[in-house]
């Protein structure tokens, strides 16, 4: 959008489909192998672990090494940010639906 | 962009008395605030909310579509914010309409922190205006 998109977001990080898949599946274990993601996609290793790199970048996933292995888990906190942002819309059109439905009481009068 | 928000509303009233809300520029000014909207396609318009030291309150508009009575569209900026508003109005039968809001074009601008605060702020002066 703008000169500031070198800096990644959260917003940036589920714009993808293969990153909100990769969410998806995390979000179903405590903690998932690379190989067995890698697994779940039609792309090669090295494609999937970008992607994770770009959810690691923003916090929304976190890695350790076991041994030989990288394993990755979820932390969802990052996505408050999207629910704030959204909410804060939704509060804005609610509040103004009020006053709308008391236009039309005093239209009905 | 895959952010979208999508609300319902639904009110006991007529499709035109709600087209009209929704048009009317001396009603939006009744529900959103005061304006210089027409429900004409290619209009430039504004919304001027009360200023704050964080927003202007200005959200510029161009309307996109006008179907009267079913759908409305206008664009929606502020700041470096730009969405899309679609309202679409549904007759359904026993003098109730529903009201579908469709704002799509969420971005992910940094500087947005301020518009949100802002208007975050006006929020809760309106929220104190209903309690009195």
């Amino acid at each position: 959008m703008n000169e500031n998109n070198q800096l990644r977001d959260v917003y940036d990080a589920i714009a993808d489909p293969t990153r909100r898949e990769l969410i998806h599946l995390l979000s179903e274990s405590e903690e998932i192998p690379l190989h067995e993601l890698t697994a779940q996609f039609p792309m090669g290793r090295t494609a999937v672990s970008k992607h994770l790199t770009i959810l690691k970048e923003v916090g929304l996933v976190h890695d350790r090494k076991v041994g030989r292995e990288t394993r990755f888990r979820l932390d969802a906190s990052p996505l408050r940010e999207v629910q704030d942002w959204v909410g804060f819309y939704s509060k804005y059109w609610s509040t103004n639906m009020l006053r709308l439905n008391q236009l039309f009481e005093e239209e009905e009068e | 962009m895959s952010l979208a928000l999508s609300l319902d509303f639904q009110y006991t009233t007529s499709i035109e008395k709600a087209w009209s809300a929704l048009t009317d520029s001396n009603k939006l000014a009744k529900w959103i605030t005061e304006n210089d909207f027409k429900p004409v396609v290619g209009h430039r318009f504004q919304f001027r909310h009360q200023p704050n030291e964080y927003w202007d309150g200005l959200v510029d508009g161009e309307v996109l579509i006008v179907e009267a009575p079913n759908r409305l569209s206008y664009s929606w900026a502020t700041g470096d914010e730009r969405h899309t508003v679609t309202w679409t109005l549904q007759d359904l039968g026993d003098g109730k309409v529903n009201l579908h809001l469709d704002q799509t074009g969420f971005s992910n601008v940094h500087g947005l922190e301020g518009a949100r605060y802002g208007w975050g702020n006006w929020f809760g002066g309106f929220e104190k205006a209903l309690e009195l």
